[in-house]
């Protein structure tokens, strides 16, 4: 299953959670990461996707990976979860993370770098996860001749928005109301909404901060996670969820309901409901599965890369990013060191 | 005679003769006194070379306004540089392998200008109308030909060309229908013989008395030509003899290609007439298209320099080995120095041509002014047959359109539809869609 991701890294810890977890189950050729992209036009948070892309599958010299970013259209946020982690030093003083990502022109359209990669999947092998605005996924919709696209390659959406089956209004949602509207309503296959109930029911442990990541001297995703919050704090996770949904779909670690359809209503909160012929379901925690659940999202998360880079072998990163890989495989970031303490979550499963 | 003396010349007046027609260029006996003078038309050039071009001897390093010396394939542009965009940045998905295996050649030639991924087949080939076809099909009723489909490599429209990849997708660049390519014309002659026959057969007794004493097409017109002088200004009638002299011109190269062909290399297989030297046939067949494009005898031009995936070598410049081998360098210096000089070889003769454009006095602009000219590839590095950032240029101003002079880059994955839908559109042919646009080129970095 290839896996394109749009998240709003620089509002959502979890977001960025989920963009370590995805590299943490390509690395283990669970899933191949076909594309990234982020939901606001921040030039800051694609440079830290571009870290974080560095640190999990290496770069070439001077080079970049390929990040999807809307040009226009939401309000860029330069949060302090992002510029931190960008300004960290090394006891010598120096970036202790570098990109050459320095402008709009290094990144490619999100909407237009999906559909791309969404091409080069085969027929109903492909997942697309959102945690963020629905900005990128409604210019996806609205691209060309890209419906029966997005029907034959894509098996189902994944979205960490809202509340379910009912909650307060969402901030991925009213940041842009229009776009989330259509999603719902124009989404061609089968769409599984995560709810913020959901990440509040399995948290990310802030405890695996500091015990999973010892290996790394500097880690772009557990230093954003330190400088998120005052530490220790567990961080609500909808699209840790929704990432190893996406990845397990049915290997019964959440619940689902009953199919319906999910309306967003103005001031940002959405509706669910239920109907036989509804495209739509939520997710559901299951409370028996908390601890394994939880033990998954630090395993992959905590993963370290893989040599030789990401989704290589059976999974493949987009083409772009392997041409790279190919140049140089050295990671910029700090080296992490091998270590054989990382949790094992493939052989965790029931 | 077909012109009409006393008042204004038409704009598509012509002289002619027993088996022979000679559109006329842009007069000014043909605006009416005291009338502003007649726009002259938009025309736009596709020029396609193959196997990519070495990208780090191509791209300009820096953006906005061209400042810093011009890299070694651009070199012999640099004259023409207040006349150009370098374009980075554009990418053809539909030329990537996308589910579909090997064949990148193929592929990127056959959706360079329809957009779409073509099918791989050696059979029931099918791709799109290309963007060239769907302007010729809008304002082509103006001009005696709709479109012109020229080429100098190979003309095969059937057989396995790459990997699975019919020939008629490396040999051809318009497509008619999503079935119908328009197949390159590569012998000189022949293209001659449309510009200037009259389109009805000549009887074989007078098509012999025409090679027997091979008498000039010009002199099948003279009488046309003597009477159109008379009724001309001194500037008008300068601006006529150039314009015959061209072509008196081709026909003398004519002449000389087709003693060349048969002393040079009788066993070329090649057809009658097309000149074993790629300089002296690419300048016949673009001087050819000026004097199609001064007579506006056409606006939309493809031409096929050599077709995707040749292994055609230079030996004029000293390169024996074949232009596809080269590109597969796998990063050894003396291969890469052959694709540069290649490369640099093909910047060279688009020089020339470009130089005869801007010679060519159009009212008070040239014809290169008035026109759009695309030279550009469907990969960017041959070696890894990369579809993005595809090198392009546009040459020209389309008419007091574009703002040359400058490099501009796009974002990362921006469609080549994006940019084929800007150029459909100052064609005066606008779309919604085309290919896998996802709008148009944002006009503000062009105009």
């Amino acid at each position: 299953m290839g896996i394109a991701y749009e998240a709003d890294l620089e509002n959502r810890i979890d977001a960025v959670l989920a963009l370590a977890m995805l590299y943490g189950i390509t690395g283990k050729n669970e899933a191949r990461n076909i594309a990234f992209s982020i939901s606001r036009p921040n030039i800051k948070a694609a440079q830290f996707a571009d870290v974080v892309a560095g640190f999990y599958g290496g770069r070439a010299a001077g080079g970049f990976a390929m990040i999807g970013m809307p040009e226009r259209g939401l309000p860029a946020d330069a949060s302090s979860l992002i510029l931190a982690t960008l300004q960290r030093k090394t006891t010598e003083g120096g970036p202790a993370y570098t990109s050459n990502i320095s402008r709009v022109l290094d990144t490619a359209d999100n909407a237009v770098l999906t559909r791309n990669q969404l091409l080069a999947q085969n027929d109903g092998n492909a997942t697309i996860v959102l945690a963020g605005p629905a900005t990128g996924m409604a210019k996806l919709l609205g691209l060309y001749g890209s419906r029966p696209q997005l029907e034959a390659k894509v098996k189902q959406l994944v979205v960490a928005i809202g509340a379910f089956p009912s909650g307060p209004p969402d901030t991925s949602i009213k940041a842009d109301v229009a776009a989330a509207r259509k999603l719902f309503a124009e989404w061609p296959t089968p769409l599984v909404a995560v709810g913020a109930e959901v990440g509040a029911a399995l948290p990310y442990p802030g405890s695996s901060i500091e015990k999973d990541f010892s290996w790394s001297p500097a880690h772009p995703v557990a230093d954003a996670y330190r400088v998120n919050q005052r530490m220790p704090y567990d961080a609500p996770a909808s699209a840790l969820a929704a990432m190893l949904y996406a990845a397990h779909p049915d290997d019964g670690y959440f619940k689902l309901s009953a199919p319906g359809t999910i309306t967003v209503l103005d001031d940002g909160r959405v509706q669910f409901t239920a109907g036989a012929g509804g495209k739509h379901r939520y997710l559901i925690a299951d409370p028996a599965q908390t601890e394994l659940v939880t033990n998954l999202y630090t395993g992959f998360v905590s993963a370290q890369p893989v040599r030789g880079g990401p989704g290589r072998g059976r999974g493949a990163a987009p083409a772009q990013q392997q041409q790279q890989q190919q140049q140089t495989p050295a990671p910029q970031a700090a080296p992490p060191k091998p270590t054989d303490s990382v949790p094992k979550p493939a052989e965790a499963k029931p | 005679m077909s012109f009409i003396t006393g008042k204004s010349i038409p704009r598509r007046a012509f002289l002619q003769g027993v088996g022979a027609t000679v559109a006329l260029p842009f007069l000014d006996a043909m605006s009416p006194a005291f009338a502003a003078p007649a726009k002259a038309p938009v025309r736009l050039a596709f020029l396609y070379v193959p196997n990519g071009i070495d990208m780090k001897n191509w791209n300009i390093e820096q953006e906005g306004a061209f400042a810093t010396p011009f890299p070694r394939i651009m070199k012999p542009l640099e004259g023409f540089k207040n006349d150009m965009i370098q374009i980075g940045n554009l990418t053809h998905n539909s030329g990537r392998a996308l589910l579909d295996g090997a064949g990148d050649h193929g592929r990127c030639s056959g959706s360079y200008l329809t957009g779409i991924q073509v099918k791989k087949t050696t059979i029931d080939i099918k791709a799109s109308v290309s963007c060239d076809q769907l302007i010729a099909n809008k304002i082509g009723d103006q001009t005696r030909f709709a479109s012109l489909e020229l080429g100098m490599d190979d003309s095969r429209q059937a057989g396995d060309c790459d990997s699975g990849y019919s020939c008629a997708y490396t040999n051809n660049l318009a497509w008619r229908s999503e079935t119908q390519p328009l197949p390159p014309i590569l012998d000189p002659r022949a293209l001659f013989e449309r510009l200037f026959g009259t389109g009805i057969p000549l009887s074989p007794a007078e098509k012999e008395r025409q090679a027997r004493y091979r008498r000039s097409i010009l002199d099948f017109v003279m009488a046309d030509t003597r009477a159109l002088q008379v009724s001309l200004g001194p500037t008008d009638r300068r601006k006529l003899d150039e314009y015959l002299s061209s072509i008196r011109e081709v026909e003398r190269q004519l002449v000389k290609a087709e003693k060349d062909s048969i002393a040079i290399n009788p066993g070329l297989a090649k057809p009658y007439g097309v000149p074993p030297d790629f300089a002296e046939h690419f300048k016949l067949m673009t001087d050819m298209i000026t004097i199609a494009f001064q007579a506006d005898q056409t606006r939309v031009v493809t031409f096929l320099m050599t077709r995707e995936g040749t292994s055609r070598s230079y030996r004029e410049i000293g390169i024996s080995d074949g232009h596809h081998p080269c590109t597969h360098h796998q990063g050894k210096t003396d291969l890469m120095e052959k694709v540069t000089q290649i490369n640099e070889y093909h910047t060279k003769q688009l020089a020339g041509w470009l130089g005869n454009l801007k010679a060519a006095k159009e009212g008070d602009s040239n014809l290169l002014d008035n026109s759009m000219i695309v030279y550009g590839a469907g990969l960017s590095d041959g070696n890894r047959h990369l579809h993005e950032d595809l090198p392009t240029l546009l040459i020209g101003r389309g008419g007091d359109f574009l703002k040359p002079g400058r490099r501009v880059v796009y974002r990362r994955e921006t469609p080549m539809c994006n940019f084929h839908l800007t150029l459909m559109d100052r064609m005066g042919v606008p779309l919604d869609n085309f290919g896998d646009a996802s709008g148009r080129l944002d006009p503000a970095s062009l105009t």
